[in-house]
This record gives C-alpha cells, sequence and structure tokens, in this order.
C-alpha cells in the first residue's frame, strides 16, 4: 500500500506532509513528556525493527498460490499504544523510502497517515483497545485484532484512492477505483488479522506480562493545552482548506443540480424591486462573490477556502463565547435571587 | 519479498556507497536534501501529459547517480518496486483515455498512452532522485540534518536507533528463517497457522533485546544522540550545488525547454 510519487500531484503531497507532521508532534509531545521517554524509546526502536523484519517473512495465501506480509500497525499499536506505535511506524517508512524505494519522499506524510495514522490513532483507541480492556482473552485478542486489522486496511487503502483521485493522475472513476482496491484489501485485512491473532496469542501464552503491561498503564497524562490543540487544528483547517479548495468541482453541487433541473439554469432569476435591491446590497457587501475574483479566472479559490475557514472559527469562536457570557450572567443572577 | 539476505545486501550496498568521498558526498546533508526536494516538487508538478518536458529532469539522477558510482541495476530494481502501482494507474489510462493526441507518422499517439508514459517516466526520475540522496548522504548525516531543521531530538533518536537495529533483527529473522526451511518447511512463505508462534518468537526476542539496550543506555547515562562533528555551516559549495541543482529545474518548469530546443531545428 506503500504509495509513490508519481502517484500525487504536489498539492495533495505537501498537505498530507502536514496533516501527518501534526499527528506526529502531538505523538511526539505526549511520549516525551510521559516520564517514559527513557524506557520507552528502545522498545519503540527495536518494535520498528522488529516490523521490518517481520515484514520480510511471508505467508502462503491459502488456496491463491500467492503470498503477502503483515503491516504491523495493529500489532505495534497493541504492544507500544497508539502514539509511540504511529512514531515508530513513521520512524520505519522514512527508512523504507530512502533505503527501498518503498514509498516516495514527498508521498511520506500520504503514507504515515494511511499506514501509521489511520490504524494507531483512528482503529486502535476506538476499537482494539475498548475491546482489549476487558481482560486479554484468547477470543477477544483475536476478535480485536481481526476487526482492526480489517478496518486499518479498509480505511488505508480508501485513503490511497481518495489522495490519487484529488491528485488527478488516474483516468479510473472514484467508484470503479474504489471498488478494486476495497475487496483486495478486505482480503489482505483478513490475513493480517489471522496472523496478528496468532501472534498475540502466543506472546498472551507464552509472555503475557508484554502485553499487560501495554493496556493496564493509565491513560497518559494530558499534558498538551487546549490551547495548543487549538492553534494546530487552526494550521491545519488553513493547510487543508488552502490546498484541497483548489480542487473545488466546477460541476453544481447537490443543490444547484435539483435547481438546473427544475428551471434549467442553476441561477434563479430575480424579479422585482426588492430582490434587485438585495442582490445589488450583496454585490457590493460580498468579498468574493461566488468564491471567486472578480475576474471570473478562479484564482479566489484558494485564498476564499481560508478566509472562509478564517470566518467560520471567528463566528464559531464568537457563538462559545457569546454562550458561554450568557451562561455567566444567568448564574450570576440566580446567585443574586438566592442572596 | 525478495529474499531477506537479498534485501539486507543492498542496504548495505547503500551505506557503502554513503561512505565515499567524492565532491557530491562532500556537501552539505541539507543542500543535497534540498536540492532533492525542488527537484521532485518539479517534476510532480508538470502536467499529466507533458512528456517531452520531463526529458531535461533526467539529467540529474544520471550526473549524481554516475558520481556518486550508483550502478544502474541498483536503481532499475528500486524503481521495480514502485513501478506495479504506478502501471496498474498508468494501464487504466491507457484502457479509459484514448482520444488521439497526435500522430507520429502513422503510429497514434493516444491521451491514456501519453499520461501512462509520464506516469512511470515520473517514477522512474522520483525513486532516482531519492536513491541519488541516500547513495551520497550517509545515514547519520541525515538524521543530523533533521535535528538541525529542529525536528524532535526524541524522533530523531529513535530513527537512528531502529536503523542500527533494523539490520540485526532482519538478520535474526534470516537465520529463523533458514533454521524452519532446514527443519522441512519448503515454499515461498510459511503457512498461515505457523506465522504466529513464529513471528510471536522474533517478537519475544526483541522485546529481550529492547529491554538489554535499554538497560546498556542506562548504564551509559542515557542517549545523547548528534554529534558536534556534524554541525558544519553551509560553504560556498553547498550554494553552488543548491543553484546549480535548483535553477535549471525551475527554469525547465517555467519555460518548455525541449520545445525551444526543438524551434532551433524545425522552423
Amino acid at each position: 500500500m506503500h504509495m509513490s510519487d508519481a502517484l500525487l500531484s504536489p498539492t495533495v503531497g505537501l498537505t498530507m506532509c502536514a496533516v501527518s507532521a501534526g499527528a506526529l508532534a502531538v505523538s511526539a509531545a505526549r511520549v516525551q513528556r510521559s516520564q517514559l521517554t527513557r524506557q520507552k524509546l528502545p522498545m519503540m526502536a527495536v518494535g520498528g525493527a522488529f516490523v521490518f523484519a517481520a515484514q520480510m517473512i511471508n505467508f502462503t495465501i491459502p488456496g491463491t498460490g500467492s503470498s503477502g506480509h503483515i503491516g504491523g500497525g495493529i500489532l505495534l499499536a497493541t504492544l507500544l499504544g497508539g502514539g509511540p506505535a504511529l512514531l515508530a511506524l513513521a520512524a520505519v517508512l522514512v527508512v523504507q523510502c530512502l533505503f527501498f524505494a518503498d514509498g516516495g519522499l514527498l508521498a511520506l506524510g500520504c503514507n504515515i497517515f494511511n499506514m501509521g495514522v489511520l490504524p494507531c490513532l483512528v482503529v486502535y483507541p476506538l476499537v482494539v483497545r475498548p475491546l482489549l480492556c476487558r481482560g486479554l482473552t484468547p477470543r477477544r485478542l483475536s476478535a480485536a485484532a481481526l476487526l482492526g486489522a480489517v478496518l486499518g486496511l479498509q480505511l488505508g487503502a480508501f485513503g490511497v484512492v481518495l489522495e490519487t483521485q484529488l491528485s488527478g493522475i488516474t483516468a479510473l472513476p472514484f467508484g470503479t477505483f474504489a471498488a478494486l482496491m476495497q475487496p483486495i484489501h478486505l482480503a489482505i485485512g483478513l490475513g493480517e488479522g489471522l496472523v496478528t491473532a496468532g501472534v498475540l496469542c502466543f506472546v498472551a501464552r507464552v509472555q503475557p506480562e508484554v502485553l499487560e503491561s501495554t493496556q493496564q498503564a493509565r491513560p497518559m497524562e494530558k499534558t498538551a493545552s487546549v490551547k495548543k490543540i487549538a492553534v494546530l487544528l487552526l494550521c491545519l483547517t488553513a493547510a487543508v482548506a488552502g490546498g484541497l479548495s483548489l480542487f473545488a468541482s466546477q460541476n453544481p453541487d447537490g443543490l444547484e443540480w435539483a435547481v438546473q433541473a427544475v428551471a434549467g439554469s442553476t441561477e434563479l432569476e430575480a424579479e422585482g424591486a426588492v430582490q434587485e435591491g438585495a442582490a445589488a446590497l450583496q454585490e457590493k457587501t460580498a468579498l468574493m462573490p461566488d468564491y471567486d475574483y472578480a475576474d471570473g479566472e478562479g484564482n479566489g479559490t484558494s485564498t476564499a477556502g481560508v478566509v472562509g475557514s478564517a470566518l467560520t472559527f471567528t463566528l464559531a469562536g464568537g457563538v462559545g463565547l457569546a454562550l458561554a457570557a450568557a451562561k455567566k450572567r444567568r448564574a450570576k443572577q440566580r446567585a443574586a435571587e438566592q442572596g | 519479498m525478495r529474499p531477506i539476505a537479498e534485501q539486507l545486501g543492498q542496504l548495505t550496498r547503500l551505506e557503502e556507497l554513503a561512505g565515499q568521498n567524492s565532491p557530491i558526498h562532500r556537501l552539505h546533508p541539507g543542500a543535497k536534501l534540498a536540492a532533492t526536494g525542488v527537484y521532485l516538487l518539479c517534476v510532480l508538478s508538470l502536467g499529466r501529459l507533458q512528456f517531452g518536458r520531463l526529458a531535461p529532469y533526467l539529467l540529474y539522477p544520471v550526473v549524481v547517480l554516475s558520481l556518486a558510482e550508483v550502478p544502474l541495476g541498483l536503481v532499475l530494481r528500486r524503481a521495480a518496486l514502485a513501478l506495479p502501482f504506478c502501471a496498474f494507474a498508468g494501464l487504466s489510462n491507457l484502457l479509459l483515455e484514448r482520444q488521439v493526441l497526435l500522430w507520429l507518422g502513422p503510429v497514434p499517439v493516444t491521451v491514456g498512452l501519453a499520461s501512462c508514459g509520464v506516469l512511470l517516466l515520473r517514477a522512474l526520475l522520483c525513486v532516482s532522485a531519492v536513491l541519488a540522496l541516500a547513495a551520497v548522504t550517509p545515514f547519520g548525516q541525515l538524521t543530523g540534518q533533521l535535528r538541525r531543521m529542529r525536528m524532535p531530538s526524541f524522533c530523531v533518536a529513535l530513527l537512528e536507533m531502529l536503523y542500527r537495529y533494523l539490520g540485526l533483527l532482519a538478520g535474526q529473522a534470516g537465520s529463523m528463517l533458514t533454521a524452519y526451511r532446514l527443519r522441512g518447511g519448503s515454499g515461498t512463505g510459511l503457512p498461515v497457522g505457523h506465522m504466529g508462534s513464529f513471528i510471536g518468537q522474533l517478537l519475544l526476542r526483541s522485546t529481550a533485546r529492547a529491554q538489554r539496550v535499554y538497560q546498556a543506555m542506562e548504564c551509559r547515562g542515557g542517549f545523547t544522540g548528534g554529534s558536534a562533528a556534524q554541525k558544519r555551516p553551509f560553504t560556498r559549495n553547498d550554494w553552488l550545488y543548491l543553484a546549480a541543482v535548483c535553477l535549471p529545474c525551475l527554469a525547465a518548469r517555467a519555460v518548455d525547454l525541449p520545445l525551444l530546443l526543438g524551434r532551433l531545428f524545425v522552423c
């Protein structure tokens, strides 16, 4: 599932690099401040090297005559925890990219996101960990490994389809591409799930403390401040809005499509003095009418995306502040009435 | 996947190449990293039908790889790894986009053929550029550069340790696989039923090794990372190299150099 540079446009590649860098920074900050850094570092490094070595061992896929190897995302996350596993997998992907041409340099962001962020920070905490926190029985371990591996690979494969389509590299329609990728990765996911389940059950039987130490560990302290996370999310939103809005479709959206079907045009003609007055006022007040500059060349799309995000954030922040102020005022009034 | 010994041999070969002492090897790792970045961005930002405009970009990997004495066979083998998925995307273009773009004599060149060619050539160029970077820059210098770029030292230390233990654990996996096969296992891969205990064994050995590494680190007073020798400033040669790579790349991106060249010969 390693994506090559040739499959990506610079915009998609750089945007995904920014997103993955954000996820790595948050994971690194949490691991570093958890007081376990010195203890975890060798385990993460050797764990990464273990995944690399395990990927070199192929297993036979029954009935097909072909063979496959494990990805290791869910296995590593179960052993180390989501954040440390993401850091270890990112290191593996960097080495694979530089020395084995497995995935491109600009495509690193996409590969870290598809093979690291999705299984370690999405599937592991939402699916695998809740299943395992009730006890490490073979049945739970198998169910968690199978479900985690299948979901992780399905999400990753969908990420590949989405990123390739957004880059405009292939002429394959989105539906056809997804219909080709998802079933293949379902079969691979089942194979990986079975192997991961086998490994986890073996470790739980022979040396259970390796798994228990991670699963019973207290959740890491929430050391990252809300302010920092908000700033990070703001920057990511700006990057995504600025980068991906360049791909904003010029086809009519759902509502416009419906209007076109009924009226024959996406723009309804307004009639009457009131409508004309309102339209003139809107023309004067709108900074970027229809998300474009006056020349209509489409140069405004990207800027409009960033400005739009900023306005939405300001609006959302303003609503939040107004609600908090109203709540405070009400609490004061109640206190005064009781006093 | 290829045999473990072959893969480890390639890693060792790249390490040997990176340890040479050519003028390109002596350059600042930051200059080489930046030049590779600019090159990749220029190559990837060209349109999906601009096959001819990729031609000037062949020069960079050709020059750097030949100066670094990287064998062409190694590059082509690595590029072949990246090609299957690109070929899949390219072949779908070939089948779906059949409009004729131009005629080369009696041979029609379709849009699909052009985009497929661009995709495959791009893959080859990008793999060559990254390989060129790895073949002329020792890994320690690359991680030193990442430190200078303010990457958290914890992450850089992780990368360095992983690289250090990669060969060790891969070698261990290779030994286990050889032992398994000598006891009667055959074929290209292990049966799924045996994978759990096989990889589980490897995992337990890795965990034990990690604990020994941690204890050794504690005895040495922790992991300090980056040596002072890596901290050297940019010299005039580094700036010259950066300019020599980036300016032609940007010029070839801005102007259709093959077309200009062609106009000299065809009216």
